[in-house]
């Protein structure tokens, strides 16, 4: 009677109540497209008197998170439906909204745009296919399994090469010749990665140093800045192209989790939603270059760019997307079978810091790499075309291991690799070396996608000026860096720039550190 | 991918306990509980589509006058007249969407009071001007005089069993084949009706196993070349209206969906009536079917929900803001402006479903195909 009595004052006084008793942080999980429209919903947070928390994940890691047994946060906005719809069993998640229309384009260094003659006019996957056969083409695209850009180009690949003209259907997966257009427009990536966010990011650093990529399946609007940071720096920009097949548009959907927050939350979240689908706030969203919902509260459209091809005003074909049974199995086909091979060499520290929980753990992480049941659970399986290195380190290399992704071979190399022991001191350069030379030597004719992974837990002794002369006379694969425990984030970290690849921190999951980093090759 | 029954049941459970909220809240407190005199309160499944209108404030109201609180909770129509924890929970009512509904809760096991259809909508297309303009200059939709569009549905259904593409119906800025999207027939009454629609159309009267047999290749070569089949007509009709031409050229969907998305927002409504973009625009089946929206009363005391929805104050708001017409098709109340002259005054042309025998082997088969 009590507690009643004082939620009914609460009723009479709400603001007083509210301030005394601080409301616990609303959790929203979304997609690295949407971290430029943080602030309004912050804005809108504070102003509401109301802790908000946005976590940035992979398409596929907030659907999976869906699945937890306990979600983990109040909302979703991952970047398009397909993700909730394919995850979300139990239908957890309601009040559905979009808050803007992304297609998914390619975008083309402007010049080869032009020498290839698609400046201006319809451009068809099959020209993409002919421009890459011809050796004319190459591309950025974030990993078709891990986030939802590289989905969208993968599916709308597939759409384009099936040839009854409507939606991929199970057979079509099985069909030589869709696969085999398929796996061609798939060997035009020269780089992937996890997050969309990022793969713009290499773009621009690569394009500061020198290294010229030819073009990136993204966000429409991510071409846009990217464009707009081109444009300040006086570099060549992207020229938008929009096959004539059909895009896929990411709907960039607002989505409530019902989980224990009960009324109260789902009030905020509905007050959140209405604000990002006011007319205010979607004029705001259609000024950072987003395409509105056609049904959006607001008119503003996204000032037209014709010098790299953007149109707000120009319909634009979508795909038709698939059974979310089929997406799982083109995605599982995708990893499996017709991405670009990967070689990835690992350099695993097993200097005397690692002994007990470091060895455990890394055994633990090891585990899960190599276990095809485990990877396919979160789509990073290795594929039999994939080729694997694994040397274990101290203070030099030691005796390494060599392995497809075959699933047969996997067990053999786990069960070696889990027979090494901790001692020594620590080199990361002089194992980098080596994983360089192993590289160049199996990967001579670049048919495979390259990534050399360092896992350290420690300050390195050595130098890099070794491997940094090594590194500019070979084919260039990119560093990731993998820490833990009391490793020094600053060398992995300069080798990671330096190279165009990435640090993952692996201090607080490290088994979820190397799944991140296997989105990226 | 088809969900568990049970896993879809107990989210359904767990979703919105619809407009009396506060009420369920409040009702025990003793300050209150004058307020609510002898009412009498009903619990029951609903279709999503009506959950609008029952959380309508005037809807509350009135019903309220007439000495009746709902406590609704959404729920598919074909789970609430199938799916066993939901019958178990020993509602005072089930409103489904569709006629054939009464027939299988009553092939359920469930004793009906009494049963009568309160609202009536009848499946249509949605499309977008552009869409439609071209469709008629190649002569699949037509214009009635009165300016409604007509499409005969045997030969929008040929059209997209044989793979026309947009650019042989008059649509040269779409890609690629015709399509058309419905909800999941398995679902969804939206997409059981299109399903039941089809068929139908393709036998020319009432279909038996025979006629299913013969036609059921044609019926799922349409759901295969769709895709992703949306869960709920919600849902469906928000990704048309955010999509837009090039997402959503051409949707299933009920007539109401439109009268009450329009009025949701009037400005909104006028702007896009008077831009020079796209506009959405329904294109009427000819035959189509309606969905009625039957109240199945399973205690005595749920039969004064039934009278009470039918009084004229009800079923005028049920039309006006809502878009549901009265037991018999007919307009309960005069249009709301600027929609008008998009509503066919009477459907004219409407089908039966098949019986619920066939029904349930259509979507089965459906279900096992795909």
């Amino acid at each position: 009677m009590r507690k009643f009595i004082a939620a009914f004052l609460c009723l009479l006084a709400l603001a007083a109540c509210s301030d005394s008793t601080p409301p616990e942080t609303f959790a929203v999980v979304a997609g690295s497209e949407n971290r430029d429209l943080e602030p309004i919903v912050q804005e809108f947070c504070t102003k509401q008197g109301h802790a908000c928390s946005v976590t940035y994940l992979g398409s596929l890691d907030i659907g999976l998170s869906l699945a937890d047994a306990e979600p983990k946060y109040d909302a979703v906005w991952p970047a398009a439906s397909i993700w909730i719809s394919i995850f979300d069993q139990e239908r957890k998640v309601r009040h559905l909204a979009s808050i803007a229309q992304n297609p998914v384009v390619l975008g083309v260094r402007e010049s080869l745009a032009r020498d290839l003659g698609w400046i201006g006019r319809d451009v068809s996957m099959a020209d993409i296919v002919a421009a890459i056969r011809n050796g004319k083409l190459d591309y950025l695209m974030t990993s078709a399994t891990q986030s939802n850009s590289g989905a969208s180009a993968y599916l709308a690949m597939l759409s384009a090469a099936v040839s009854h003209g409507d939606t991929i259907r199970r057979q079509d997966l099985d069909d030589p010749a869709v696969t085999e257009t398929v796996r061609t427009l798939l060997r035009g990536i020269r780089r992937s990665a996890g997050s969309s966010g990022w793969l713009a990011d290499l773009y621009l650093a690569s394009a500061r140093q020198g290294v010229r990529y030819d073009g990136m399946w993204n966000y429409e609007v991510t071409i846009r800045d990217v464009n707009n940071q081109l444009r300040t720096e006086g570099k060549e920009l992207l020229y938008a192209i929009y096959p004539t097949e059909g895009v896929a548009v990411a709907d960039s959907p607002l989505g409530f989790v019902d989980r224990k927050g009960g009324q109260e939350t789902e009030a905020f979240f509905l007050k959140l939603q209405a604000h990002l689908t006011s007319p205010e706030v979607q004029k705001r969203i259609a000024e950072s270059g987003r395409r509105l919902p056609f049904g959006s509260a607001s008119t503003a459209t996204p000032r037209a760019e014709p010098e790299w091809n953007f149109n707000p005003e120009k319909l634009i074909s979508t795909i038709r997307m698939p059974e979310p049974g089929v997406i799982r199995q083109a995605l599982d086909l995708y990893q499996g079978a017709l991405r670009r091979p990967s070689i990835t060499v690992m350099c695993l520290d097993y200097s005397g810091s690692m002994q007990g929980d470091g060895e455990q753990q890394l055994r633990e992480a090891m585990s899960f790499l190599l276990t095809p049941e485990q990877t396919k659970r979160h789509l990073v399986q290795w594929s039999p075309q994939d080729r694997i290195v694994i040397i274990p380190f101290d203070g030099s290399p030691r005796a390494e291991y060599q392995s497809t992704g075959a699933e047969a071979e996997q067990g053999a190399m786990l069960t070696a690799v889990n027979t090494q022991v901790a001692g020594g001191g620590t080199d990361i350069y002089a194992c980098a070396t080596r994983a360089l030379q192993r590289i160049d030597d199996l990967n001579r004719n670049e048919e495979y996608l390259p990534a050399i992974v360092i896992m350290s837990d420690g300050k390195s002794q050595g130098g890099a000026q070794a491997f940094r002369r090594a590194w500019d006379a070979s084919t260039k694969p990119p560093v990731f860096g993998i820490t833990f425990a009391d490793a020094n984030e600053q060398q992995l970290k300069e080798l990671a720039d330096e190279t165009g690849g990435r640090v993952f921190d692996g201090r607080r999951d490290l088994i979820d550190a190397f799944r991140s980093m296997r989105g990226y090759n | 991918m088809t969900l568990s029954r049970r896993a879809l049941g107990g989210a359904l459970i767990g979703a919105g306990i619809v407009g009396t909220g506060a009420y369920v809240a409040l009702r025990d407190n003793p300050l209150l509980r004058g307020l609510t005199g002898n009412a009498t309160e009903l619990r029951g499944f609903v279709g999503g589509e009506k959950q609008p209108y029952l959380a309508n404030p005037q809807v509350v109201d009135l019903l309220r006058r007439h000495g009746i609180v709902l406590h609704s909770t959404i729920a598919g129509s074909v789970e609430m007249v199938r799916q066993r924890s939901l019958i178990d929970q020993r509602p005072d009512f089930l409103w489904p969407s569709s006629s054939v509904m009464t027939e299988m809760a009553k092939m359920s096991g469930l004793s009906i009071v009494r049963d009568q259809t309160i609202l009536n909508t009848p499946i249509v297309i949605y499309s977008w001007s552009g869409v439609v303009e071209g469709l008629v200059g190649a002569g699949l939709v037509t214009r009635t005089a009165d300016g409604h569009y007509e499409v005969d549905t045997g030969r929008l259904i040929g059209a997209i069993a044989s793979r026309a593409r947009w650019q042989d119906v008059g649509v040269p800025s779409l890609y690629g084949a015709i399509r058309i999207s419905s909800t999941d027939p398995n679902r969804s009454n939206s997409g059981f009706m299109f399903a039941g629609l089809m068929l139908s159309a393709l036998t020319g009267s009432v279909p038996d196993a025979g006629d299913l047999d013969k036609h059921f290749a044609t019926v799922r070569t349409v759901f295969e070349q769709m895709g992703f089949k949306s869960p709920s007509s919600g849902k469906l009709f928000d990704q048309y209206i955010a999509g837009g031409p090039g997402s959503e050229p051409m949707i299933v969907g009920y007539e109401n969906q439109l009268v009450e998305w329009a009025q949701a927002d009037r400005t909104r409504w006028e702007r896009i009536q008077a831009g020079k973009g796209a506009r959405p625009l329904l294109i009427y089946p000819r035959p189509t079917v309606y969905s009625a929206h039957p109240l199945l009363a399973l205690t005595g005391e749920a039969t004064a929900l039934i009278d009470a929805l039918l009084t004229p104050e009800l079923q005028a708001i049920a039309w006006t803001n809502h878009g549901f017409r009265g037991p018999l098709g007919e307009q309960t109340a005069s249009a709301p402006p600027g929609l008008a002259e998009l509503l066919i005054p009477e459907v004219s042309a409407t089908l039966p479903l098949p019986g619920a025998p066939v029904m349930l082997d259509l979507i089965q088969r459906l279900d096992a195909g795909t």
